[in-house]
């Protein structure tokens, strides 16, 4: 029988990653300390790295700034939604306890962590064979465009695994895509908050480095979206 | 009904015969078993101990790397002879290491259930073919660069000779990624582009490799297709190859 604190080794990632989802579910059936310690470290350890990656262009501080920023908007996401989204689970027709729709996220989490963490160091190459700040415009925008392309595969990839252990707990598919819809909108809603709130990442090349802008509790992401679009409509 | 469900390809699992079991105990027989009987490679993979062998794989890859080096720096000649081999070599090594993490994570993804050592394997088998092929391409480089001045023109040659081992490479690397119950090879192909642009860049980032410069790197940064462009119109003035070859 198995502790609830036994470390499990790190070829559990690996099944996780496949997506083998007898097993993926199985672990949801129960909760185990040790593996969400494990979970938790990929998610800290890929994800501190690809933002490490993430801030190098601007220098080596910014590169420690969002090596931090980058798990905690992960985790905090994770935690503020976790009541939330063990609520939405039962009323959209999937009937699992707390701790299976919070170790189901945390789980895709570490999917994405991992890809992330993989891919840290190719943008690490690029970051470095990118021109210095003197041409900053074109590069910059190169360099979000890559950042964009490595964290839509990672969190696709994160999003699909997620879906089929929905799927695997779900008495229809139908009911694992509306929760899956409704955690992703919750996530995405609170997540872009966050990250509007931690800014900088990569750092806009005219801007101090800073581990928040301060401004960064003024006003929200919503709003300069609103005001965004209003300054492109009406100028 | 057929036509509904076909019957997939079946893929022989390496090992089933004997002859690809047996043990291969140094690098010149890694060489011929990669050349002659890649299955018993990728048994060898399999097997506790395989570390072993990969180092060995790696071995022939550097030293493979570094004589296709010297044959690239006698066409500038001077400082070239030892920095083109010291340069490929890191650069090959440095771009595996890059890719690694990713082809591990892509293996994964695909399903398949090859463990971290042997898709270390795989890479180190797709390195040393490559290798090998451009030591076999070594002696025609070698007239070429004895008889033209152009960098543009032996840069395209070596552009191609890498393109044709490469090919061979990751023909290797797929065989042996069909081997690991693996649902899907989209992976591998998208981690075969990321590989390819990788070691194209790094071949532009650790410039000049061919021609010739006062400072063993260039400062400049460049993207990979824009150093081409330029060389081909004539702008990258400070790779001049040596007069006295």
């Amino acid at each position: 029988m198995t502790s609830g604190f036994d470390i499990p080794g790190p070829s559990e990632i690996s099944r996780l990653l496949r997506g083998e989802i007898e097993v993926i579910s199985a672990w949801s059936e129960r909760w185990v300390g040790g593996r969400f310690i494990l979970h938790l470290a990929v998610i800290i350890l890929g994800a501190g790295l690809y933002g490490a990656t993430m801030g190098c262009w601007r220098g080596p501080e910014q590169a420690l700034f969002v090596a931090i920023k980058f798990p905690l908007i992960m985790l905090l996401v994770t935690a503020g939604n976790a009541l939330l989204n063990g609520l939405l689970a039962p009323l959209l027709g999937l009937n699992i306890r707390f701790y299976q729709s919070f170790s189901a996220i945390v789980m895709s989490f570490t999917v994405t962590s991992a890809i992330l963490g993989a891919f840290s160091p190719i943008i690490a190459f690029l970051v470095w064979n990118a021109p210095g700040m003197g041409s900053a415009g074109s590069t910059y925008n190169g360099i979000l465009l890559a950042h964009v392309a490595a964290i839509a595969l990672a969190g696709t990839t994160g999003n699909v695994r997620l879906l089929q252990l929905l799927a695997s707990l779900s008495p229809n598919r139908a009911a694992a895509m509306r929760v899956l819809a409704a955690w992703l909108t919750g996530n995405l809603f609170l997540g872009s908050q966050l990250t509007w709130i931690l800014r900088p990442f990569v750092g806009s090349p005219g801007l101090p480095v800073q581990f928040l802008r301060p401004n960064a509790f003024q006003g929200n992401f919503y709003e300069a979206v609103f005001r965004a679009i209003h300054h492109i409509l009406f100028g | 009904m057929n036509e509904q469900n076909p019957i997939p390809p079946i893929i022989p699992i390496a090992g089933d015969d004997l002859a690809e079991r047996a043990p291969i105990p140094h690098g010149i027989a890694a060489i011929e078993a990669l050349l002659r009987q890649p299955l018993r490679l990728l048994y060898q993979l399999r097997q506790p101990g395989a570390g072993r062998l990969i180092g060995q794989m790696l071995l022939i890859t550097v030293a493979c790397s570094l004589g296709y080096g010297v044959v690239v720096g006698t066409f500038s000649g001077g400082t070239q002879l030892w920095a083109a081999p010291a340069k490929i070599a890191a650069g090959l090594i440095l771009s595996a290491a890059i890719c690694l993490p990713s082809l591990y994570i892509f293996t994964c993804l695909s399903g398949s259930r090859a463990r971290f050592v042997e898709v270390c394997g795989l890479l180190a088998g797709l390195l040393m073919l490559m290798t090998i092929l451009l030591i076999g391409f070594a002696p025609v480089a070698w007239i070429f660069s004895q008889s033209t001045d152009s960098v543009a023109w032996m840069g395209g040659l070596h552009l191609v000779f890498w393109c044709v081992a490469t090919a061979f490479g990751v023909r290797f690397l797929k065989q042996g990624f069909a081997r690991t119950e693996a649902r899907s090879q989209a992976g591998v192909n998208i981690w075969i582009i990321i590989f390819l642009l990788v070691a194209l860049q790094m071949a532009t980032a650790l410039r000049p490799i061919v021609g010739k410069s006062e400072t063993f790197f260039s400062a400049e940064k460049k993207c990979f297709i824009a150093h081409w462009v330029d060389c081909l119109i004539g702008k990258g003035s400070s790779w001049k190859p040596n007069p006295s070859n």
